[in-house]
Protein backbone atom coordinates (compact mmCIF):
# COMPACT_ATOMS: atom_id res chain seq x y z
CA UNK A 1 0.00 0.00 0.00
CA UNK A 2 1.39 3.39 -0.93
CA UNK A 3 0.02 6.17 1.22
CA UNK A 4 1.33 9.66 1.72
CA UNK A 5 0.59 12.88 3.50
CA UNK A 6 1.59 16.47 2.94
CA UNK A 7 1.04 19.07 5.64
CA UNK A 8 1.89 22.74 5.25
CA UNK A 9 1.93 25.14 8.17
CA UNK A 10 2.95 28.68 8.90
CA UNK A 11 5.79 29.32 11.33
CA UNK A 12 3.56 29.74 14.39
CA UNK A 13 3.68 27.53 17.48
CA UNK A 14 -0.13 27.57 17.50
CA UNK A 15 -0.04 25.53 14.28
CA UNK A 16 1.62 22.58 15.97
CA UNK A 17 -1.54 21.07 17.45
CA UNK A 18 -3.12 20.78 14.00
CA UNK A 19 0.12 19.40 12.59
CA UNK A 20 0.24 16.54 15.11
CA UNK A 21 -3.49 15.79 14.80
CA UNK A 22 -3.13 15.32 11.05
CA UNK A 23 0.07 13.32 11.45
CA UNK A 24 -1.49 11.01 14.08
CA UNK A 25 -4.53 10.43 11.88
CA UNK A 26 -2.24 9.40 9.01
CA UNK A 27 -0.20 7.11 11.29
CA UNK A 28 -3.38 5.47 12.66
CA UNK A 29 -4.80 4.93 9.19
CA UNK A 30 -1.61 3.47 7.74
CA UNK A 31 -0.79 1.37 10.84
CA UNK A 32 2.86 2.39 11.15
CA UNK A 33 4.63 0.33 13.88
CA UNK A 34 5.54 1.99 17.23
CA UNK A 35 9.23 2.70 16.66
CA UNK A 36 9.03 4.55 13.30
CA UNK A 37 5.84 6.18 14.55
CA UNK A 38 7.63 7.60 17.59
CA UNK A 39 10.66 8.63 15.50
CA UNK A 40 8.49 10.41 12.91
CA UNK A 41 6.80 12.38 15.69
CA UNK A 42 10.22 13.24 17.10
CA UNK A 43 11.74 14.28 13.75
CA UNK A 44 8.76 16.48 12.90
CA UNK A 45 8.65 17.96 16.42
CA UNK A 46 12.37 18.80 16.49
CA UNK A 47 12.46 20.17 12.91
CA UNK A 48 9.35 22.30 13.21
CA UNK A 49 10.18 23.60 16.72
CA UNK A 50 13.70 24.58 15.64
CA UNK A 51 12.39 26.32 12.52
CA UNK A 52 9.73 28.27 14.41
CA UNK A 53 11.89 29.17 17.43
CA UNK A 54 15.19 29.90 15.71
CA UNK A 55 14.71 30.05 11.95
CA UNK A 56 13.09 33.43 11.43
CA UNK A 57 14.96 35.93 13.63
CA UNK A 58 13.56 38.84 11.63
CA UNK A 59 10.04 37.75 12.55
CA UNK A 60 8.87 37.22 8.96
CA UNK A 61 6.04 34.89 8.05
CA UNK A 62 7.24 31.55 6.75
CA UNK A 63 6.07 28.18 5.53
CA UNK A 64 7.07 24.76 6.78
CA UNK A 65 6.15 21.56 4.95
CA UNK A 66 6.04 17.93 6.03
CA UNK A 67 5.77 15.18 3.43
CA UNK A 68 5.72 11.51 4.42
CA UNK A 69 5.37 8.49 2.14
CA UNK A 70 4.62 5.00 3.47
CA UNK A 71 6.48 2.54 1.27
CA UNK A 72 5.44 -0.70 2.96
CA UNK A 73 8.64 -1.30 4.91
CA UNK A 74 9.60 2.28 5.71
CA UNK A 75 8.58 5.92 5.77
CA UNK A 76 10.35 8.36 3.45
CA UNK A 77 10.05 11.81 4.97
CA UNK A 78 10.84 15.25 3.58
CA UNK A 79 10.87 18.19 5.99
CA UNK A 80 11.35 21.64 4.49
CA UNK A 81 11.06 25.29 5.39
CA UNK A 82 11.95 28.75 4.13
CA UNK A 83 13.76 29.76 7.33
CA UNK A 84 17.35 31.05 7.40
CA UNK A 85 19.69 28.46 5.90
CA UNK A 86 20.58 25.87 8.48
CA UNK A 87 22.41 22.64 7.71
CA UNK A 88 21.79 20.31 10.63
CA UNK A 89 24.95 18.42 9.72
CA UNK A 90 26.87 21.59 10.65
CA UNK A 91 25.34 21.74 14.11
CA UNK A 92 27.84 20.81 16.85
CA UNK A 93 27.19 17.40 18.35
CA UNK A 94 26.49 17.33 22.07
CA UNK A 95 29.15 15.54 24.08
CA UNK A 96 27.23 12.45 25.07
CA UNK A 97 30.12 11.18 27.16
CA UNK A 98 30.33 14.28 29.36
CA UNK A 99 29.62 14.06 33.08
CA UNK A 100 26.40 15.42 34.53
CA UNK A 101 28.10 18.66 35.53
CA UNK A 102 29.60 19.16 32.06
CA UNK A 103 26.59 18.21 29.93
CA UNK A 104 25.21 21.28 28.24
CA UNK A 105 21.47 21.71 28.15
CA UNK A 106 21.24 22.32 24.38
CA UNK A 107 22.05 20.58 21.11
CA UNK A 108 20.08 17.39 21.54
CA UNK A 109 17.25 17.68 19.04
CA UNK A 110 19.26 17.42 15.82
CA UNK A 111 21.50 14.74 17.33
CA UNK A 112 18.51 12.54 18.22
CA UNK A 113 16.96 12.76 14.77
CA UNK A 114 20.28 12.05 13.02
CA UNK A 115 20.91 8.99 15.15
CA UNK A 116 17.38 7.56 15.08
CA UNK A 117 16.84 7.95 11.33
CA UNK A 118 18.10 5.20 9.04
CA UNK A 119 19.07 7.74 6.39
CA UNK A 120 19.43 11.50 6.83
CA UNK A 121 20.48 14.09 4.25
CA UNK A 122 20.15 17.82 3.76
CA UNK A 123 19.97 20.12 0.75
CA UNK A 124 19.38 23.83 0.44
CA UNK A 125 17.41 24.47 -2.74
CA UNK A 126 14.92 26.98 -4.04
CA UNK A 127 15.46 29.10 -0.93
CA UNK A 128 14.40 26.23 1.32
CA UNK A 129 16.11 23.98 3.81
CA UNK A 130 15.18 20.43 2.76
CA UNK A 131 15.82 17.47 5.02
CA UNK A 132 15.27 13.89 3.83
CA UNK A 133 14.96 11.01 6.27
CA UNK A 134 14.11 7.35 6.08
CA UNK A 135 12.53 5.52 9.01
CA UNK A 136 12.63 1.77 8.52
CA UNK A 137 10.06 -0.57 10.02
CA UNK A 138 12.42 -3.47 10.80
CA UNK A 139 13.87 -3.79 14.32
CA UNK A 140 17.46 -2.48 14.38
CA UNK A 141 20.25 -4.96 14.96
CA UNK A 142 21.81 -4.39 18.40
CA UNK B 1 0.27 15.66 30.12
CA UNK B 2 -0.48 14.79 33.72
CA UNK B 3 1.92 14.92 36.66
CA UNK B 4 1.31 13.18 39.99
CA UNK B 5 3.57 13.31 43.00
CA UNK B 6 3.88 11.09 46.03
CA UNK B 7 6.44 10.40 48.71
CA UNK B 8 7.49 6.83 49.51
CA UNK B 9 10.11 6.34 52.24
CA UNK B 10 11.52 9.85 51.73
CA UNK B 11 11.77 9.28 47.98
CA UNK B 12 9.83 11.90 46.06
CA UNK B 13 8.14 10.05 43.19
CA UNK B 14 6.97 12.18 40.27
CA UNK B 15 4.84 10.28 37.72
CA UNK B 16 4.54 11.74 34.27
CA UNK B 17 1.75 10.56 31.99
CA UNK B 18 1.32 11.53 28.36
CA UNK B 19 3.68 13.47 26.12
CA UNK B 20 6.69 15.45 27.30
CA UNK B 21 7.34 17.91 24.48
CA UNK B 22 8.06 21.63 24.06
CA UNK B 23 4.55 22.66 25.10
CA UNK B 24 4.26 20.43 28.17
CA UNK B 25 7.81 20.23 29.48
CA UNK B 26 7.74 23.62 31.23
CA UNK B 27 5.07 22.19 33.57
CA UNK B 28 7.41 19.39 34.67
CA UNK B 29 10.24 21.92 34.90
CA UNK B 30 8.20 23.88 37.47
CA UNK B 31 7.56 20.74 39.52
CA UNK B 32 11.22 19.78 39.56
CA UNK B 33 12.61 23.27 40.12
CA UNK B 34 12.53 22.89 43.88
CA UNK B 35 13.55 19.74 45.75
CA UNK B 36 11.27 19.24 48.78
CA UNK B 37 13.25 19.47 52.03
CA UNK B 38 14.17 16.16 53.73
CA UNK B 39 14.01 14.31 50.40
CA UNK B 40 16.44 11.45 50.24
CA UNK B 41 16.07 10.80 46.53
CA UNK B 42 14.00 11.73 43.48
CA UNK B 43 12.34 9.20 41.20
CA UNK B 44 10.78 10.07 37.85
CA UNK B 45 8.25 7.37 37.04
CA UNK B 46 7.83 7.34 33.25
CA UNK B 47 5.59 4.27 33.00
CA UNK B 48 2.83 6.43 31.53
CA UNK B 49 5.12 8.52 29.32
CA UNK B 50 4.25 7.95 25.67
CA UNK B 51 6.65 10.43 24.07
CA UNK B 52 9.66 12.57 24.92
CA UNK B 53 11.49 15.15 22.80
CA UNK B 54 14.73 17.06 23.39
CA UNK B 55 12.69 19.65 25.33
CA UNK B 56 11.72 16.91 27.79
CA UNK B 57 15.28 15.64 28.01
CA UNK B 58 16.46 19.15 28.86
CA UNK B 59 14.08 19.26 31.83
CA UNK B 60 15.30 15.85 33.02
CA UNK B 61 18.94 16.92 32.70
CA UNK B 62 18.28 20.15 34.56
CA UNK B 63 16.62 18.22 37.40
CA UNK B 64 19.52 15.77 37.47
CA UNK B 65 22.04 18.61 37.78
CA UNK B 66 19.98 20.20 40.56
CA UNK B 67 19.72 16.92 42.47
CA UNK B 68 23.43 16.30 42.07
CA UNK B 69 24.24 19.79 43.35
CA UNK B 70 22.07 19.06 46.40
CA UNK B 71 23.72 15.69 47.06
CA UNK B 72 20.53 13.79 46.22
CA UNK B 73 20.10 10.77 43.92
CA UNK B 74 17.81 10.96 40.91
CA UNK B 75 16.63 7.91 38.98
CA UNK B 76 13.99 7.09 36.38
CA UNK B 77 11.82 4.01 35.92
CA UNK B 78 9.25 2.51 33.58
CA UNK B 79 10.73 3.64 30.27
CA UNK B 80 9.01 2.34 27.13
CA UNK B 81 11.35 0.89 24.47
CA UNK B 82 11.21 4.10 22.40
CA UNK B 83 11.84 6.39 25.38
CA UNK B 84 14.68 4.09 26.49
CA UNK B 85 16.24 4.36 23.05
CA UNK B 86 16.09 8.17 23.26
CA UNK B 87 17.89 7.97 26.61
CA UNK B 88 20.53 5.67 25.06
CA UNK B 89 21.13 7.79 21.94
CA UNK B 90 21.40 10.99 23.94
CA UNK B 91 23.87 9.45 26.39
CA UNK B 92 21.47 9.90 29.29
CA UNK B 93 21.52 6.16 30.08
CA UNK B 94 25.05 6.49 31.41
CA UNK B 95 24.20 9.59 33.47
CA UNK B 96 20.91 8.60 35.07
CA UNK B 97 20.09 5.22 36.64
CA UNK B 98 17.21 3.50 34.84
CA UNK B 99 15.03 0.91 36.58
CA UNK B 100 12.36 -1.28 34.99
CA UNK B 101 9.62 -0.26 37.41
CA UNK B 102 8.86 1.73 40.54
CA UNK B 103 9.34 -1.23 42.93
CA UNK B 104 12.79 -1.98 41.56
CA UNK B 105 13.70 1.70 41.68
CA UNK B 106 12.60 2.14 45.30
CA UNK B 107 14.57 -0.95 46.30
CA UNK B 108 17.67 0.42 44.58
CA UNK B 109 17.23 3.86 46.16
CA UNK B 110 16.69 2.48 49.68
Amino acid sequence: MIAEIEIRLSNQLSEMDRLFEELEAFLDKTEVPPRPRFNLNLAVDEFVSNAINHGYPDGRAGEIAIHAVHRGDRLDVTLSDDSDAFDPLDAPEPDIDASIEDRRIGGLGVHLVRKLADAFSYRHEGGRNVLFLTLKFATPAT
Amino acid sequence: MQIDRSVEKDVVVTSVNGRLDSSSSHKLDEYLAVIPPDSRALLLDFAGLTYISSAGLRVVLKATKLARAGGISLAVCGLSPQVHEVFDVSGFSTLIPIHPDRAAALTALA
